[in-house]
């Protein structure tokens, strides 16, 4: 077995794409081999040139890409000169963010069965009908009816399984899967993880998953391969190197990773700089000017060379084998008591009107559906939930950045009126997910930040300045900021301005609204440890949502889990990431890959459906998917709020003695 | 998709009936009398005020728009003042002429502009693309009168291959000679839309390729061509279709100003008639005329982009 030759052999694969600036090298000298029947996982952050790596072997590269291998071979025959030929039929493909990779225009059967026809000569009949069969057995209810329909009419999930259909129409030796999972739900990217798993067992096909999350890699992968600014680093069985990474640059990744099963230890590792220009590659080690243990011979290129049953590009890689990643700076302070209640939300709801009326008739969902919680001073309240459970929306309606149909808030003691006086406007503040478009692109650094000083009458002129470059110094960036613009920044560096200006007004209270998800693992850390010394510092309290119950369970003190517009638990966070649990919260937390955490996914809840399906009246908002579901009480009562110990309360119709004795879906270390 | 239709086509009559108030409205609070107008400068009082009685120009304004606007809703648009005819068939004559007019060239701007385009995005950077780019830059800048002009210097005096002005009906002249007087109006008519609308499904269809629904069609194994034709294509023409509707009010302007030069005896021609000699009626109607024409080239560009867009035709969930 092991002397057969691989299924798909990559040796010395460089790719460079001429532009303004020069020749940007995406990949240097990428290596990797798949075996027939497994799968490899290839990780790295963004820029790593994961995705040209498939393009690469589809041989869908644009025409400015040079591209140079010394092999690109797929069961003995050429990418190069054969890619044409072989995608579609033997190499199936699924893209990241299936309500892009799916034509708007044209119906489902039609799209899965096209590949069926161009390859295998069906008539067009035919193809429909094995379009059908393929759509349900990627576990379609109703598959004859799905294929009729257009991509709009599908959930994320369903789309997703109609793209890998597509990939498998013509039952392919090998799939490539770049980033299948990142624009789904937690909950629905289970599901497609199963189908992937479970597709690799009954049909053998070969994998190569494109991923940011080692997680995922984790679970279905058995080998990794590890790029950074399109070089290898490491590559070898996903097991032995998870648990012992050997180069520094994976050891970084997983000490920057902030984990669910693992809760809150401390503080997380951030990897100092940002990616190299590759523009001017480095003929040495391009990871270098970042790594803790850089030292001479590191300037000399770095070859993949056995170590441990792996490859490492590092050949400090041996030397370093007990010497430990540096511990994360110190914390800038320790952190202050809580104080009294800041913010006191009740009741409060918000409903949208869809389909504005052209040809749907109006339907109302109510985003936020008669909310309660409270907020201490310098306290975090993780937020999480699923797309569309209205999370988002809550964040804005505390802030009254949108009117709000019924409820109250009181922020410190008095009540915040509908248009809100600008007192409550400089105390609470909000921090976007995308700096991308929440930054103005025509405004400076100086611009933005000193706006909210102005306008709040804090500082002006020459202090004003003072106060900017102390915002900066407060996001750990230098007074040289000041006159930049976003598109010369990173996303780190955005992301730490978004900050800044939430923080310029001095608030007590701020809405991180997805923070940290449009950011790779190793900024993040930097930006999380940053969160809580402001927090340790200020005694500003968060509100902090975020669908990633890793980065919550890092950071929160208490975390409440939302579904469909209403909070179905809530309390301290070591207590709701335990049992007993809201059988959502049981759900959602099993369905969280972890690294490291093998043969969990036999004991997994599994939801059906997704947030959009079969709405209940009257009844528990979740019953049409809760897998503990008990039948018409479920289905006709509000369930009563029990509480499961001191400030934990879970919304259930269940009694807390049973749902405790649901098994823990993660290992938390306390 | 009924309802849809049935809304659209409500607001439609709303559009035209705020239309004869507004056509009505101006013309009236214009200054001069129309009887002093038809008599000429000597005539006498006495005349105009008897000419004023027949007219029915003492009437309080809203009798005088209802007059009028209940004979529209049978129909007769007034008697002409000044061709002892009544209005309706002249306006109907022209209008007839003009459709063909600008029926030849719309199509002439979807069929040229959007295979141009098409061609443009898919050798994108080539020579031709860039020679392309150039053209439509030119012909979006210069303005059609200056074609009028030139094209008559050149085809009809110079060169004296087609006829300068006028028109000649089938029946007189034959094919030839009624597409003759057609060619340069025509050509005037189109140049500029055809950049404008090349233009824009260059980019439509740019992004269409770009996307990555088009990139999985690739990857699926699809020979370019269908790729092209049966993924890009589709979702690159709906924003065209919406500027081919925008673009029939900006051919509408453009006949006024065409035929005015060409002596083409159509709607636009007809409009500038009736200013220069006041004559009401035939104004307000050919007014309300083309304003339905601009709407209802709007609802057909609408209908079109439904049935073409199952994002709107088709509503609801499957799965």
């Amino acid at each position: 077995m092991a002397d057969a030759p691989p299924l798909l052999d990559v040796r010395g694969l460089s790719l460079g794409y001429a532009t303004a600036r020069g020749t940007v090298r995406a990949l240097d000298g990428v290596t990797l081999a798949i075996r027939r029947g497994a799968a490899m996982g290839l990780v790295g952050e963004s820029g790593s040139g994961k995705s040209s790596v498939v393009l690469a072997l589809l041989g869908l590269l644009g025409k400015e890409a040079a591209l140079a291998a010394d092999r690109l071979d797929f069961a003995g025959e050429d990418l190069r000169v054969a890619a044409p030929r072989l995608r579609g039929l033997r190499i199936g493909t699924v893209f990241q963010d299936p309500a892009a990779a799916l034509n708007p225009a044209l119906r489902i059967g039609l799209q899965v069965a096209e590949p069926l026809v161009q390859h295998r000569g069906l008539s067009a009949r035919a193809a429909h009908g094995r379009a059908v069969e393929l759509l349900a057995e990627m576990g379609i209810p109703r598959a004859a009816a799905v294929a009729q329909a257009y991509p709009h009419q599908l959930s994320g999930g369903m789309k997703q399984r109609a793209v890998i259909a597509t990939a498998l129409a013509c039952e392919p030796e090998l799939l490539l899967l770049d980033e299948p999972t990142t624009a789904l739900d937690v909950t629905v990217e289970a599901q497609i993880l199963d189908l992937l798993e479970r597709l690799r067992a009954e049909r053998g096909v070969s994998m190569l998953l494109v991923s940011h999350n080692l997680g995922i890699v984790d679970r279905l992968c058995d080998g990794l391969t590890v790029l950074y600014a399109g070089r290898v680093v490491e590559s070898g069985a996903t097991e032995a190197l998870l648990a012992a990474p050997r180069h520094p640059y994976t050891r970084g990744l997983l000490a920057a990773l902030p984990r669910a099963d693992r809760g809150r230890i401390g503080r997380l590792a951030p990897i100092p700089g940002s990616l190299p220009d590759l523009t001017r590659p480095d003929p040495g080690c391009n990871f270098r000017p970042r790594c803790p243990f850089a030292a001479a011979g590191c300037e000399a290129p770095q070859a993949l060379h056995p170590l441990d049953a792996r490859h490492v590009a590092c050949h400090r890689a041996e030397m370093l084998h007990d010497a430990a990643w540096p511990a994360p700076d110190a914390a800038a302070a320790d952190r202050v008591p809580l104080g009294g209640t800041l913010l006191e939300v009740a009741d409060l709801a918000r409903g949208f009107r869809l389909g504005r009326g052209l040809f749907r008739r109006q339907a109302e969902v109510r985003a936020v559906d008669g909310v309660s919680f409270s907020l201490r001073r310098g306290e975090v309240l993780g937020l999480v939930g699923e797309s569309g459970c209205g999370k988002s929306t809550l964040g804005r309606l505390v802030l009254r950045l949108i009117a709000a149909d019924r409820g109250s808030i009181r922020f410190d003691g008095s009540p915040v009126p509908a248009m809100p006086p600008d007192g409550f406007r400089r105390r609470a503040q909000i921090v976007f997910q995308n700096p991308d478009t929440s930054l103005n692109p025509r405004q400076t650094v100086d611009v933005a930040l000193r706006r909210p000083l102005e306008r709040f009458g804090l500082a002006h002129g020459a202090a004003a300045t003072r106060e900017v470059e102390r915002l900066l110094d407060l996001v750990r960036l230098t007074p040289a900021y000041r006159p930049r613009y976003p598109h010369q920044m990173s996303g780190g560096e955005k992301q730490r301005i978004g900050i800044a200006r939430a923080l310029a007004s001095r608030p007590d209270f701020l809405v991180c609204d997805e923070a940290v998800s449009a950011l790779d693992v190793s900024v993040q850390a930097a930006v999380l440890n940053l969160l809580e010394d402001l927090r340790d510092t200020l005694g500003v309290a968060y509100l902090f949502i975020s669908h990633d119950i890793g980065v919550v369970s890092h950071i929160a003190d208490r975390i409440a889990v939302m579904y469909r517009g209403a909070i179905v638990e809530e309390g301290p966070a070591a207590a709701v990431l335990a049992p007993p649990y809201h059988p959502y919260t049981g759900a959602l937390l099993s369905a969280v890959p972890v690294v490291g955490a093998r043969g969990r996914a036999a004991a997994r809840t599994r939801l059906k459906g997704d947030v959009s399906s079969a709405p209940t009246e009257g009844g528990c908002r979740f019953a049409h998917r809760c897998p503990a579901e008990r039948g018409t009480v479920c289905r006709t009562q509000a369930p009563p709020v029990q509480q499961a110990g001191p400030g934990h309360a879970i919304a259930c119709h269940i009694p807390v003695a049973e749902l405790a004795r649901a098994p823990a879906a993660l290992a938390v270390a306390e | 998709m009924a309802g849809f239709l049935l809304r659209r086509l409500g607001s439609l009559a709303f559009v035209l009936w705020a239309m004869t108030v507004l056509v009505f409205a101006i013309v009236h609070l214009l200054p001069g009398s129309v009887a002093h107008m038809i008599l000429g400068e000597y005539a006498t009082n006495e005349a105009i005020a008897t000419l004023e009685a027949k007219l029915g120009l003492n009437d309080p304004l809203p009798v005088q728009y209802w007059r009028w606007f209940s004979g529209l809703l049978g129909g007769d648009f007034g008697q002409s003042l000044t061709m002892e005819r009544p209005a309706g068939p002249v306006i109907l004559e022209a209008l007839g002429r003009s459709a063909v007019l600008a029926g030849v060239s719309i199509v002439l701007v979807a069929v040229i502009g959007v295979s141009l385009g098409i061609h443009s995005a898919v050798h994108k950077g080539s020579a031709t693309d860039r020679a392309l780019t150039l053209g439509q830059y030119f012909f979006i800048a210069v303005p059609e009168f200056f074609w009028c002009i030139l094209v008559i210097l050149f085809f009809a005096v110079w060169l004296g291959w087609l006829p300068a002005t006028g028109y000649t009906p089938i029946a007189d002249g034959g094919v030839t000679g009624w597409a003759k007087h057609l060619v340069l109006p025509v050509s005037t008519l189109v140049l500029g839309l055809i950049a404008h609308v090349s233009r824009l499904t260059r980019s439509s269809m740019l992004e269409a390729i770009e996307s990555r629904y088009v990139l999985a069609a690739r990857a699926k194994g699809l020979p370019e061509r269908l790729v092209l034709r049966r993924h890009a294509l589709p979702n690159a023409l709906l924003p065209t279709i919406t500027v081919l509707a925008v673009d029939i009010g900006i051919l509408i302007g453009g006949i006024v100003v065409v035929e005015s030069v060409f002596a083409y005896p159509g709607l636009g021609r007809m409009l500038v008639y009736a200013i220069d000699n006041q004559d009401l009626p035939l104004m307000m109607g050919g007014m309300i005329v083309i304003t339905a024409v601009y709407a209802l080239a709007n609802l057909a560009a609408d209908i079109l982009y439904a049935v073409l867009n199952p994002r709107i035709r088709v509503g609801g969930t499957a799965a």
